[in-house]
C-alpha cells in the first residue's frame, strides 16, 4: 500500500517561500498530476517527496510512514527526470539494472526484471546501446524502464515529456497511460501541460504560487473550476473571462454590453456585485454550429462581428468582438467566415461561470 | 627567384624561418651532438661523429637506469598522492556553501610560487637543525632526536615528494573542480533515487564524469614530474650520494659539471621517451574515459 500524504508542506529558501503549507492525500495506485505555470512550486513539491530537496516544514508520509528525514534511497520511490538523467557511461541494460545491482540482487533476477521492463517498453533491440546512441523518445523509455525495474511503491515523474517533439509527446503520453494500467503503482506526475494532466490523471492538482488552487478529477476541474485561475488554466483554448457587474438582474460587461443572468445564479449574487463572467469557447458558437447542453431559455443570441478565424479542419476557432474585447468561440461543422462579417452568436448560459471579482472564488456553489 | 615561390608559401616563409632558427635547428643540432663525443671544454669534438657510442654507454650505465627508475617512482607516488589530495580538495571546495570563489583562489596559491622558492622553503622546513618540522616534532614530544630529513637517502626523496605534492596538488584540484562544476546534476540525483549511498554515487556516477579531467591533469603533471629539476636541484642537488638523482638532474650534471654535452644530449633523448610514453598512455586513457561518458567536448 502506498498512499502519499502531504501535511502542511512548506519549502522556503531563506526568506523566500516557494511552497506555502500544502496538504494533499494521494490514494494507493492513484495517478495524480501536479499542474501549474512555471514557478508554481510543483517540481519543488515533487522533489521534496523524492527526498532530493529538504523539507522546511510539514510532514510527508509514504505508505503511512513519515519520510521527512529519510534519504531518497530509503523511500521506495522511482523518479523519471525531465532530462532523462541516464548514466552516460552505461549501456541501456546497465542503466536499467543499476538500482538492482546496487541493491545486490542476484544477476539472474536482475536479468529477468530488466528483460521484463524492456519487453513492456519495446527496448529489447537497444539493450547494448549507450544513451548517446539513442533518440529522445528512446532515452525517455529507458528512463521509464529504469524506474519500472525498481518496482517501487511510488513513481514520480518530473515533466517527463517536455523535451520531446509534439508527435512523440502524444505517443509517449499514451504509453505512460498504458504503463500505469499495467504496473498499478501510485504515480505523481508533474507537468505544465494541462492536456497531459487531463488525459493521464485520475485527479489533478492545480497549483499556483506555492498554493493548491483545486484538487479534482479532470471532469471536476474542467466543468466546476473552483477559482478563476483554474478556469483560465484548464481547457484549450482557454475560457473567456471578463470582468462584469450585476445590474438590473443582468450581467453588465464593458461598453454597455450585457447578458442575461442565468437562472442558477439568481440567488447567488446581489445587485451591484463585481464578478468575473466566464464562458468556455465550446459554449459560445455561431448559430447552428454548436451543441446546446441547456434549455432553450438559457441561450442568448447576439449578432456580433467576426475579427479573425483559425480553421482547424474539423472545427474552426472564431474570434468575435463583444463588450470591447475578443471572445473565442468554437464552431463545429465549420463554414467559411470572412473577417468583419456579422454572425449570430449563441451564448449557452447554462454553462456559464461566475467568480467573485475580489476573491476569485466561484459563485456557482 | 622569389617569383617562382607560390604566394602562400612566401607569406609563411618568415614564420618558417624563425621557427627553423629557434626550434628546428637547436633540436637537430642537439640530436646530432648526441652522436658525437662533444665536450664543452673541447669544441672541436663536436665534429667527430662516432655513431651510437653515447647511447651504448647509457644503456650500460647503471646510474642512468637508477635515476630513470627513481624518476618513474617519484612520478608514480607524486601523481597518485596529488590526484587523491586534489580530488579531496575539489570535493570539499565544491561542497562549500559560501566563499567558493575565495577558496578556489586560495587553492591556487601554491601554483603562484616559483618552484625554486618552493625548493628553498622546503629545504628550510626540512632542515635537520633549524627546520620547522623537526622543531615542531620535538616540541610536541613526538620525537626525541632530530630527523635527518635531507641527509638520509630515503627521507630526502620523501621530502622532495612532499614539496612536489604541496606545489602541484592544485593542478589536480582545479581541473577536477572544473569537472565537478561542469557535470550535470540529474544523473547524481537519479543515482540517489536508485538507492546509492553517497559513496556509491561517487564511485558509479561522479567518478566516471571526473575521470577525463583527472587524466588531463595526469598528462600535464606527468610531463612536469618527468622533467623535475628545480625543486630537487635546490633541496638536495641529487644527494645525498646520488640518492635523489633524477633523470634531469643527472642530465644537467653530465652536461655542465662534467661538460659531456654529447652524452648529456643522448640521455635527454632517452628521457624524452619516458615523457612520450606517459603522454601517450594518459591520452589513451583520456580518450577512453571521454568516450565512456559520451563527452561532447
Amino acid at each position: 500500500m502506498a498512499q502519499v500524504s502531504l501535511k502542511n508542506l512548506v519549502k522556503s529558501y531563506g526568506a523566500l517561500n516557494v511552497v506555502h503549507g500544502i496538504s494533499l492525500d494521494v490514494k494507493d495506485r492513484e495517478f495524480i498530476a501536479l499542474v501549474g505555470p512555471s514557478g508554481c512550486g510543483k517540481s519543488t513539491t515533487l522533489r521534496m517527496i523524492a527526498g532530493l530537496e529538504s523539507i522546511s516544514g510539514g510532514v510527508i508520509e509514504i505508505g503511512g510512514k513519515e519520510v521527512n528525514d529519510l534519504p531518497p534511497r530509503d523511500r521506495n520511490i522511482s523518479m523519471v527526470f525531465q532530462s532523462y538523467a541516464l548514466y552516460p557511461h552505461m549501456s541501456v541494460c546497465e542503466n536499467m539494472g543499476f538500482s538492482l545491482k546496487i541493491a545486490k540482487r542476484p544477476q539472474a533476477e536482475i536479468d529477468q526484471r530488466v528483460n521484463e521492463a524492456a519487453a513492456i517498453l519495446g527496448l529489447e533491440a537497444l539493450m547494448e546501446r549507450r544513451p548517446a546512441q539513442l533518440s529522445g523518445g528512446q532515452r525517455q523509455r529507458v528512463a521509464m524502464g529504469r524506474a519500472i525495474v525498481r518496482d517501487p511503491e511510488v513513481f514520480l515523474f518530473d515533466e517527463p515529456l517536455s523535451n520531446l517533439d509534439a508527435k512523440l509527446r502524444t505517443q509517449m503520453r499514451t504509453e505512460i497511460k498504458k504503463l500505469h494500467a499495467k504496473v498499478r503503482s501510485t504515480v505523481i506526475y508533474v507537468t505544465h501541460d494541462q492536456v497531459e494532466a487531463m488525459t493521464l490523471a485520475d485527479r489533478i492538482v492545480i497549483m499556483r504560487d506555492g498554493h493548491i488552487e483545486q484538487v479534482g478529477t479532470p471532469e471536476e476541474v474542467f466543468h466546476r473550476p473552483r477559482t478563476r485561475f483554474v478556469a483560465g488554466f484548464i481547457g484549450s483554448p482557454p475560457m473567456n473571462l471578463e470582468e462584469a457587474v450585476i445590474a438590473d438582474g443582468r450581467i453588465r460587461l464593458r461598453d454597455g454590453a450585457s447578458l442575461p443572468l442565468p437562472a442558477k445564479f439568481t440567488d447567488k449574487v446581489t445587485e451591484g456585485q463585481k464578478v468575473v463572467f466566464g464562458l468556455r469557447p465550446d459554449d459560445l458558437f455561431p448559430k447552428g454550429h454548436g451543441l446546446h447542453s441547456g434549455a432553450e431559455s438559457d441561450i442568448a443570441s447576439l449578432d456580433l462581428p467576426v475579427s479573425i478565424t483559425e480553421p482547424l479542419g474539423n472545427e474552426t476557432l472564431v474570434f468575435v468582438e463583444f463588450g470591447g474585447r475578443e471572445w473565442v468561440s468554437r464552431m463545429l461543422n465549420p463554414t467559411s467566415l470572412a473577417s468583419g462579417q456579422t454572425v449570430t452568436m449563441q451564448f449557452d448560459l447554462s454553462q456559464a461561470h461566475l467568480f467573485s471579482a475580489e476573491t476569485g472564488l466561484t459563485l456557482s456553489e | 627567384m622569389l617569383k617562382k615561390i607560390p604566394t602562400p608559401v612566401l607569406l609563411l616563409l618568415p614564420a618558417i624561418v624563425v621557427l627553423a632558427a629557434v626550434v628546428l635547428f637547436p633540436l637537430l643540432l642537439s640530436l646530432y651532438s648526441s652522436f658525437t663525443p662533444f665536450r664543452l671544454t673541447k669544441p672541436q669534438s663536436l665534429f667527430i661523429f662516432f655513431g651510437f657510442r653515447n647511447y651504448a654507454r647509457i644503456l650500460a650505465n647503471l646510474d642512468f637506469w637508477i635515476a630513470f627508475g627513481r624518476t618513474v617512482v617519484l612520478l608514480t607516488i607524486a601523481l597518485n598522492l596529488e590526484m587523491l589530495l586534489g580530488l579531496g580538495l575539489a570535493l570539499l571546495v565544491n561542497k562549500a556553501t559560501m566563499g567558493k570563489r575565495a577558496l578556489r583562489t586560495i587553492m591556487m596559491f601554491p601554483m603562484m610560487f616559483s618552484p625554486i622558492l618552493v625548493g628553498f622553503q622546503f629545504k628550510f622546513m626540512f632542515n635537520d637543525n633549524v627546520g620547522l618540522i623537526n622543531n615542531a616534532l620535538q616540541s610536541l614530544g613526538i620525537t626525541e632526536t632530530a630527523i635527518p630529513w635531507l641527509i638520509d637517502g630515503n627521507l630526502a626523496l620523501f621530502s622532495i615528494v612532499v614539496a612536489e605534492v604541496w606545489s602541484s596538488t592544485s593542478v589536480f584540484a582545479i581541473l577536477i573542480l572544473a569537472g565537478l562544476l561542469a557535470m550535470p546534476q540529474e544523473p547524481v540525483e537519479a543515482a540517489k533515487v536508485d538507492g546509492c549511498t553517497p559513496l556509491q554515487t561517487f564511485r558509479y556516477v561522479t567518478w566516471p564524469f571526473l575521470m577525463p579531467f583527472a587524466y588531463i591533469a595526469m598528462t600535464i603533471r606527468s610531463l612536469d614530474v618527468a622533467r623535475a629539476y628545480d625543486i630537487v636541484k635546490i633541496m638536495s642537488d641529487g644527494g645525498p650520494a646520488g640518492r635523489t638523482e633524477l633523470l634531469w638532474t643527472l642530465v644537467g650534471r653530465t652536461a655542465y659539471s662534467d661538460a659531456q654535452m654529447g652524452l648529456a644530449n643522448a640521455m635527454a633523448y632517452v628521457s624524452i621517451l619516458l615523457s612520450i610514453l606517459f603522454t601517450v598512455y594518459f591520452f589513451r586513457k583520456l580518450a577512453a574515459a571521454r568516450a565512456s561518458i559520451a563527452a561532447e567536448w
